[in-house]
């Protein structure tokens, strides 16, 4: 055993360091980062006019509610106004055929979540999500499932930026919010302060949920905003709110480490809902 | 370049024009992928978590305090590429610590040398090679590490002073075992 107090061992310490010599950086490395930004910026644009915009305006989606919605009116005139007429000699197949469909299909019947659940069950998300440690540690965290339940939570991190933030959080603010209200520790860190501003929808995040704030605690979670897996998840508020479902959750979270496994486990999952949905149909 | 003229460039990026943004990746990017590699000791690891560090800026350049120097928040967003690199990684796996700061063309001592630095260095825990490799492989101060780690500079001194402890008894062994 050495001395650890002999000064010369850190003498000799930094120059050992210093033998590493300096790195060039690859030479490409400017043109690729510019090239990936403009691609992304183009792919961006692209897509832009089916992306809610930050005002909200997605002129796509509106175009689709209206189409709907005068579709539902024009259907309900028809019926009310009795268009089109029913020939004679045709009324008795129309009555076969409502008698003999009315007990299969009913609204009571039609399991959209289930069918959402099965299909996120078999998906590529699903899979990636078992097969992240990080993000399998961090929805191990009870205030974190928490937090998702809370659709204020789910809006925010759906926003990129508020992940970002999050997860590049310092130790020490994310310790400090956990144990104080947001607003004094904004007024006690400006760089906080400063992200709460660039993020209206964290702020309110935070202010409503202490679950949010109490997951913070944890490093696991702070991690897991930068997890490719919880970013696939958090990004879609509707898939967000299936993962803070007890299934989905116990899927993910007793999925095997191999993703061979955690595929079986998921279809084993979607098979069991399957058969349950089955089961209120027979009934 | 300083501060202010950082402070210039991102206005402008923020202001929608892309090349401005190439200036600050070409001054910073020997700091940024040098402290890449000595996290990761594999050069194409640096290399992928350089690049995702950078367009990860860029992309939230908007979340950017002002008030801190851009490149500590640079090295957070750094650091947490490195950590994904380094989670994905199995804990058998073995690491190529061969890269071209190791030339061929160096004497065989040298390079064998120069590989013992960096396998000590892998073996230190996340946490210690940060403060060492961001004190030793950057100009950043004790106060500019503490920003970046987000500790308190006492803090930092302490990690570094048993980082160094750790890296001098990694170092003797293999001095010994020569």
């Amino acid at each position: 055993m050495t001395n650890i107090n002999d000064p010369w061992r850190d003498d000799e310490v930094t120059r050992t360091l210093n033998d590493l010599p300096p790195v060039d950086p690859p030479s490409t490395l400017v043109n690729d980062v510019m090239s990936t930004i403009a691609s992304r910026s183009a792919a961006r644009a692209t897509h832009s006019s089916f992306v809610p915009t930050k005002r909200g305006g997605n002129m796509a989606k509106k175009v689709l509610w209206i189409v709907a919605a005068t579709a539902a009116l024009a259907l309900i005139a028809m019926r009310l106004v009795g268009y089109p007429p029913v020939e004679k000699g045709t009324e008795a197949t129309i009555g076969a055929a409502q008698r003999y469909q009315s007990p299969q299909i009913s609204s009571a019947d039609v399991k959209t979540q289930d069918a959402q659940l099965q299909a996120f069950l078999q998906s590529d998300v699903f899979r990636q999500l078992t097969t992240d440690k990080t993000a399998r540690q961090a929805l191990k965290n009870q205030d974190f499932q928490k937090a998702l339940q809370d659709p204020a939570v789910r809006a925010a991190l759906a926003s990129s930026d508020v992940r970002f933030v999050i997860g590049n959080l310092r130790v020490a603010d994310a310790a400090a919010l956990a144990k104080s209200d947001v607003k004094s520790l904004a007024k006690s860190d400006v760089r906080f302060q400063a992200a709460l501003d660039a993020s209206p929808s964290l702020k309110a995040a935070f202010e409503s949920s202490p679950a949010l704030r109490a997951a913070l605690a944890s490093q696991d979670v702070i991690a897991a905003m930068n997890s490719k897996a919880l970013d696939a998840v958090l990004s879609k508020a509707d898939v967000a709110m299936l993962v803070s479902s007890d299934v989905v959750l116990r899927a993910v979270l007793s999925a095997p480490d191999a993703a061979l496994d955690a595929a079986t486990a998921a279809g084993s999952a979607a098979g069991g809902v399957k058969r349950d949905a089955v089961g209120v149909v027979a009934k | 370049m300083d501060d202010t003229e950082d402070a210039a460039l991102i206005a402008r990026c923020l202001g929608g024009h892309q090349d401005a943004y190439e200036a600050i990746v070409t001054r910073y990017q020997r700091g940024l992928f040098t402290v890449a590699l000595r996290m990761l000791g594999n050069y194409e690891d640096a290399r992928d978590a350089t690049q995702n560090a950078f367009v990860k800026a860029y992309e939230h350049l908007n979340t950017f305090d002002p008030n801190q120097r851009f490149f500590s928040w640079l090295f957070r967003i750094l650091k947490n590429e490195c950590l994904n690199v380094l989670r994905a990684r199995r804990p058998s796996q073995e690491v190529s610590l061969d890269m071209p700061s190791v030339r061929a063309a160096d004497p065989v001592e040298v390079r064998e040398r120069q590989k013992a630095i960096q396998t000590a260095l892998m073996s230190l825990s996340t946490e210690y090679r940060e403060v060492v490799v961001l004190r030793h492989y950057t100009d950043l101060s004790y106060d500019d590490i503490a920003v970046a780690l987000g500790i308190p500079a006492t803090k930092v001194k302490s990690r570094l002073y048993t980082a160094r402890q750790q890296l001098g008894e990694l170092l003797m062994d293999w001095r010994v075992a020569r």
